[in-house]
């Protein structure tokens, strides 16, 4: 992808949690790009930092969280370090986010469309006609009735509530939305419904979409490319299919082969074993060499870097140097 | 079934008032539902929000009496227990372990303190000098070690607390374990950990759990048998095999539809996943709205479980109708 299809370009970005002891690093040196309509998919267990990477991202971040280090640039623009009227002008015409709880994330005093009229009054003057077409326009993309304009955020289902806040994302139909999990509240059906539609919506209006999530198996066949991070790093990125048919780092081996499938025989899985480390204790040398299987003694003492291989990049010491073994294939998800 | 029945639920009904003091509108969180559990027998229990599953497992666990309908265990009703004693013997038997391994424990207390608390109080056998030894044995079979009693709950993992839980419910030496989504809010690389820990409460100590769950892999993964609840009632049942291989009931179908498969091809879901309300209900499939297949009937009868193959029960007109498969999603 060309340079100049590219708009969000994260360079280095480091996130620091400032305590009164020490700081604890939760998002160390990250850097990826997303391109024009793509979708990328971030995923990691809790405490991974991938959270704290899209509120940083959107310069969500409040104290005692604060970038350390490094850029986001925003279709040519340095977001750190703006004020919060210049990124005003930004958030929501430009970019928009989309919270993992919509009840908490919606006003619920306030009906759906007074919601959507606050949003559209922060951008400019429109007309009550121009109120009402655009926010029955916006609801009526994600399947909703525009007669819910005036409904509450609690006579609405799990479903339409996150569905009206995607609404809400795209009132002025931004380049990016950010998701952090956007799904996970809601029922396995409801979940795949929703997929399907921020899927639909990004092809037809062509919006670029980071996703945050930590069930890889849902945004298998939605994400153009997929970022695995831990313990605040990025362990694997790449295209997904790829990752899928052949996960390079250790860590997203065992991610895959977490996950029972409905399908093939009924095999024992083992997950990882252990627990993701404490961000203020991290351990030396490889950050996930305490749960691995394939450690050796220098994974204990070297950390390794970020390293390209056919397209993708992976951080893993034995995956550089070859020695990693083939993940073996009968325990693993393909059948 | 192979094993000896444990526990039995017949016609159980639980429906909650809802609304202001005048209003009359009933929710029926659990309507009519008759299955059983048998010894050594993990059974899931899976279904949307709203479908009834915590409502059962807490009507097990006499949190909520049945509105009508009845329990038994091991062929008693729950409804004779009159003592304080009956309660504390069914309570041991039929323990529960909660969702959320943050909030089910007291902060305050080292580990030890509910564990030894729970042996005082239903292990009255048990003498005193014992507690810990006894407390150090059922913390090594969920897989933790013994320097865990000693720690605060902030010092463990989520992982380590809900496996705390379930030292607990098995200090109580229990016949069946109420799960209620013990896993679902733990990270993906250990939930296969507690998964295999109740397979092997199973296989090792007897014991049998009731896995609620919305989560049909995981169910897949452990379970013996599927129960799948739709707005309160059982929409199928059966050996676990067979309902994900044959599902019978168009929700069943749906929802096998919808899980998230990396290795298969997308399936197209037209479903928005809406699920129902079931404030006073009229006759009929509660389905019938979202069902491609629905027929006249299905407006006006409501359906019973009927066995449609060994051992495996559905309550849908249409698959009862036609004794061959129904597709209504692939």
């Amino acid at each position: 992808m060309s340079e100049a299809h590219e708009i969000l370009e994260v360079s280095g970005l480091s996130v620091d949690y400032v305590l009164d002891q020490h700081d604890v690093r939760a998002v160390d040196d990250v850097s990826f790009t997303v391109g024009r309509g793509e979708f990328l998919g971030i995923v990691g267990e809790s405490g991974c930092g991938k959270s704290t990477l899209l509120f940083a991202v959107a310069q969500l971040l409040a104290p005692p969280a604060r970038v350390a280090a490094g850029s986001v640039r925003f279709e040519g623009t340095n977001l750190v370090g703006l004020t919060d009227k210049q990124l005003s002008a930004i958030r929501w015409r430009d970019l928009s986010v989309v919270m993992q709880s919509a009840m908490n994330a919606l006003n619920p005093v306030k009906s759906i469309g007074a919601q959507f009229k606050d949003a559209l009054q922060a951008h400019g003057k429109p007309s009550r006609q121009e109120i009402a077409a655009r926010s029955a326009e916006v609801l009526r993309m994600v399947g909703i009735d525009p007669v819910h304009l005036k409904s509450y955020p609690h006579q609405l289902s799990g479903g339409m509530r996150q569905r009206s806040m995607i609404a809400m994302a795209m009132l002025f139909t931004p380049d990016l939305i950010i998701m952090d999990e956007p799904t996970s509240a809601l029922d396995v059906v409801a979940q795949r419904a929703l997929m399907m539609q921020i899927k639909e919506l990004q092809q037809t209006y062509g919006f670029a979409v980071i996703f945050v999530t930590h069930d890889m198996s849902l945004i298998s066949h939605f994400s153009d490319r997929l970022m695995v991070m831990y313990a605040g790093q990025i362990d694997e990125l790449g295209a997904t299919r790829a990752i899928f048919d052949r996960p390079l780092h250790p860590y997203t081996q065992g991610l895959l082969e977490a996950f029972p499938s409905i399908h093939g025989p009924r095999v024992p899985l083992k997950g990882i074993p252990g627990s993701p480390p404490d961000l203020a204790a991290i351990p030396a040398g490889c950050r996930f060499h305490p749960r691995c299987p394939h450690a050796v003694e220098r994974c204990t003492v070297t950390a390794p870097d970020l390293y390209p291989l056919d397209g993708d990049l992976v951080r893993c010491l034995r995956r550089q140097d070859g020695s990693l073994p083939e993940p073996n294939q009968e325990g693993s998800l393909s059948r | 079934m192979t094993s000896t029945e444990l526990l039995r639920t017949e016609h159980l009904t639980r429906h909650f008032k809802i609304g202001g003091v005048l209003s009359r509108r009933t929710l029926h969180a659990v309507d009519d539902v008759s299955f059983s559990i048998g010894e050594r027998e993990i059974v899931a229990l899976a279904g949307e929000s709203g479908s009834g599953k915590s409502t059962i497992a807490r009507v097990l666990a006499r949190v909520y009496q049945p509105t009508s309908g009845q329990v038994y265990f091991q062929g008693k009703p729950l409804s004779a227990f009159r003592s304080r004693r009956d309660g504390l013997r069914y309570a041991s038997l039929v323990p529960m372990v909660f969702q959320d391994p943050f909030a089910s424990m007291n902060p305050v207390f080292r580990v030890q303190h509910g564990i030894l608390r729970i042996l005082k109080l239903h292990r009255p056998d048990l003498p005193a000098s014992q507690r810990l030894d006894e407390a150090a044995r059922v913390f090594s079979v969920v897989g933790l070690g013994t320097d865990m009693l000693q720690r605060f709950p902030y010092e463990l993992s989520g992982g380590q607390r809900q496996r705390v839980g379930f030292a607990q419910a098995l200090a109580m030496r229990p016949k069946l374990i109420l799960a209620d989504e013990p896993v679902s809010m733990l990270d993906v690389s250990i939930r296969i950990g507690l998964l295999n820990l109740m397979a092997k409460l199973r296989d090792e100590e007897g014991v049998s759990v009731l896995y609620i769950t919305h989560d049909i892999a995981s169910a897949r993964y452990v379970a013996d048998r599927l129960i799948v609840m739709y707005a309160g009632q059982i929409a199928e049942c059966g050996p676990i095999e067979d309902v994900l291989s044959t599902p019978k009931h168009p929700y069943t179908q749906l929802l096998l539809s919808a899980v998230p498969d990396p290795m298969a091809p997308l399936s197209q879901v037209a479903d928005r996943g809406e699920p129902p309300k079931v404030v006073d209900p009229a006759p009929g499939c509660r389905f019938r709205w979202r069902c491609p297949l629905a027929i006249e009937t299905c407006a006006q009868v409501t359906p019973v479980l009927a066995e449609l193959a060994p051992g495996h029960d559905a309550a849908c007109h249409v698959a009862q109708a036609g004794a061959g498969q129904v597709k209504a999603f692939s």
